[in-house]
């Protein structure tokens, strides 16, 4: 790996003051951001992806306390920043897609003037320039007709034209780090699809950074070139995306993986679930938070919390099973099948 | 939206009419004489009086006849406050400072509270925001006229910082304005403590909506996205309470004028009721309705000038 590392996450712990107690939303999040790569951060949830990438814009609210841990970028520590730090910081180097695009636009300014402050207030620029700045940008996420659409509010706007707003209104300021909070959760799915691929196109027209959150693994097979699993507040396994869909490791990837509809499911064949519930996070369990759920679960998973084995190069997880001494345990069936499955196509596809 | 305006203007007047009715026959239900002169007054020329005002003829005949004048906008003449000058003029000539004592008051009390309301939702739950809202809740709590009294006793009796009652000067002078400060406070008060409620609330709603979070993540500064984003989806609903509040401004200087001694169209209101001095008495109803109908028509309209939604009259044209 001599790629370039833009951001540098590690130990990263946040946790929420409420009247309830102390939420231990992230605890101890380690991974790294390469130049031009799509990193996504799968999990379910309340599993803290948003929190973790909320912090890294200083927008997590009020109470929330970053607890331990740094985030390098070019040499600054976000977690230290002040409010007036992350002026600097938010729109011009990170910036962010968000979830709901029908919440996330005010709904009583023109979209155009929504884009265009951000050339008159953060870039200085004069009017005329700024409008003209916000049409190429509205051409270029897809918007037909902007110089009508400029005009325009919110309400006028489909869930899908509003989100590429959104989208342009990310990329306004050539940010080096983009980070995608579930931008088509909200969607339904054929507006997903072009969403997706829109965000693809400009990703590698750009080559901004990007990290993907998302719990979808559909979505993230098409776009993640590294994948960071997430279970309650913290990274369980990551990799690769190769790593990740053909050579899971930690038992919670392999109910991810099998409880994801697929069409080599025959109709007798009942989709995977996921026993249980998360756990609470205002007293997160001894040990590895999964092993309440976990059918594999060894006697040191509820004393012990794993640390990062080491799979290859690329890939780590974190589950007692990659001990040397654990005993030999076999990924189910089902999922093997499935690997097996999709490598096939994969191959399929390679030899045209 | 023409349409709509229209709309309104025809359902104003409608309104205006069943008012006028409703004043009308309360008025000439009251009971006493109209024509309480004098004892000694000759009966042959009350008589004659009597027949001048058609107040010998049936209540639904005179009615007829006062609606008939109304149409052709002639209010008639003032009996007893003003003998023998037209409601028309006495309105003119007492307006200017109901309305100036009102509109010093309304250019006071917007600022006064906006500031009040921005500042406690920036702020809220923070010590000075309880702090205030106590003193809002006290505010809107206590009437005008309490304040009145309170106001003229230890500020203007017990301090001697301001005259007690309004200068006698007819222009606008210093000395005016001055003795016009504590009529302007009482008036203030209680609608500078509504607006500012309502738009702590309203903006501490807006302050928690994902549109503020986007806001904050384009690099906005925060003042940027309260002044850019915040404060006109907050002002929506105040925009209509504004106007309304102006109305209860005009209401409550009907008790301020009679304490500070404005010689304004509310003491002139309450004279001419007192005094039984109906056609005086009917004219100003009538404009204070026409002014309470106006501003609630005008009110609908500005949440069409703030929101779109609104204006579009929520059609989509996609």
């Amino acid at each position: 790996m001599s790629r370039e590392k833009i951001l540098e996450v590690k130990d990263l712990t946040v946790s929420f003051n409420t009247y309830a107690g102390k939420v231990q939303a992230v605890r101890g999040n380690t991974f790294d951001l390469y130049k031009g790569e799509v990193l996504a951060i799968v999990g379910e949830s309340g599993s803290g992806k948003s929190v973790t990438v909320k912090t890294l814009m200083g927008i997590a609210g009020n109470n929330a306390v970053i607890e331990r841990g740094t985030a390098m970028y070019k040499g600054q520590d976000l977690t230290k920043n002040t409010e007036k730090d992350w002026e600097k910081i938010r729109g011009r180097e990170i910036a962010m897609i968000f979830q709901d695009p029908l919440s996330s636009l005010n709904p009583i300014k023109k979209i155009g003037k929504q884009i265009a402050e951000i050339f008159t207030i953060l870039h200085k620029m004069p009017k005329d320039e700024a409008k003209k700045r916000s049409l190429e940008l509205m051409e270029a996420v897809g918007i037909p007709e902007p110089e009508k659409r400029y005009e325009q509010y919110p309400f006028n706007f489909s869930g899908g034209m509003r989100q590429r707003i959104v989208i342009a209104i990310a990329l306004a300021s050539n940010p080096t780090i983009l980070i995608c909070d579930e931008p088509t959760t909200a969607l339904d799915v054929t507006i997903q699809a072009q969403v997706l691929h829109l965000i693809g196109d400009l990703q590698k027209n750009t080559g901004v950074s990007t990290i993907f959150i998302t719990h979808d693994l559909g979505v993230v097979a098409h776009v993640a070139d590294r994948i960071a699993v997430m279970y309650a507040g913290k990274i369980v396994e990551y990799g690769t995306a190769e790593d990740i869909f053909y050579n899971p490791q930690h038992p919670y990837t392999w109910s991810l993986m099998a409880s994801m509809p697929d069409t080599d499911l025959s109709s007798e064949e009942e989709l995977y679930s996921l026993q249980g519930t998360p756990p609470n996070m205002l007293h997160p369990p001894e040990g590895d938070a999964f092993a309440e759920r976990n059918q594999w679960a060894l006697k040191i998973d509820f004393e012990e919390d794993p640390p990062m084995f080491k799979v290859s190069d690329t890939h780590y997880a974190s589950t007692w099973l990659l001990h040397p001494n654990a005993p030999k345990v076999d990924r189910p069936a089902l999922l093997d099948r499935r690997i097996a499955n999709s490598m096939k196509r994969k191959e399929a596809r390679a030899n045209g | 939206m023409l349409r709509y305006t229209l709309q309104r203007l025809v359902a104003a007047c409608f309104t205006m009419l069943v008012i006028i009715v409703v004043v009308f026959f309360v008025l000439h239900s009251m009971p006493g004489d109209i024509l309480d002169l004098s004892p000694k007054l000759d009966p042959a020329i009350r008589q004659a009086m009597l027949s001048k005002y058609h107040l010998d003829e049936p209540l639904i005949v005179q009615f007829g006849y006062t609606m008939r004048d109304y149409l052709h906008l002639d209010f008639g003449y003032s009996l007893k406050v003003r003998p023998g000058v037209p409601v028309f003029d006495v309105i003119l000539e007492r307006l200017a400072i109901t309305i100036q004592l009102n509109y010093f008051a309304a250019f006071f009390i917007l600022p006064v509270g906006m500031i009040f309301g921005i500042t406690m939702a920036i702020k809220k739950d923070s010590l000075y925001d309880v702090i205030a809202s106590s003193v809002v809740i006290l505010l809107i709590s206590v009437p005008s006229f309490v304040l009145a009294a309170v106001m003229q006793y230890y500020l203007g009796f017990k301090l001697e910082w301001f005259p007690l009652v309004l200068a006698t000067e007819h222009k606008l002078t210093w000395t005016k304005f001055y003795s016009m400060i504590m009529p302007i406070l009482a008036l203030s008060f209680g609608s500078i403590a509504s607006i500012a409620r309502t738009l702590r609330a309203e903006l501490a709603e807006v302050l928690t909506m994902d549109f503020m979070l986007l806001a904050k993540a384009k690099g906005l500064t925060y003042g940027q996205t309260i002044t850019g984003h915040a404060l006109r989806n907050a002002c929506v609903p105040l925009s209509a309470t504004f106007l309304y509040l102006f109305l209860g401004v005009l209401s409550s200087s009907l008790v301020i004028e009679q304490i500070f001694g404005v010689p304004g169209l509310s003491k002139t209101m309450i004279s001419a009721i007192n005094g039984k001095d109906h056609w005086l008495t009917m004219g100003i109803v009538i404009f204070y309705v026409m002014i309470g109908l106006l501003m609630a028509i005008l009110a609908d309209l500005s949440y069409g000038v703030i929101d779109p939604r609104i204006r579009m009259g929520g059609k989509k044209d996609e």
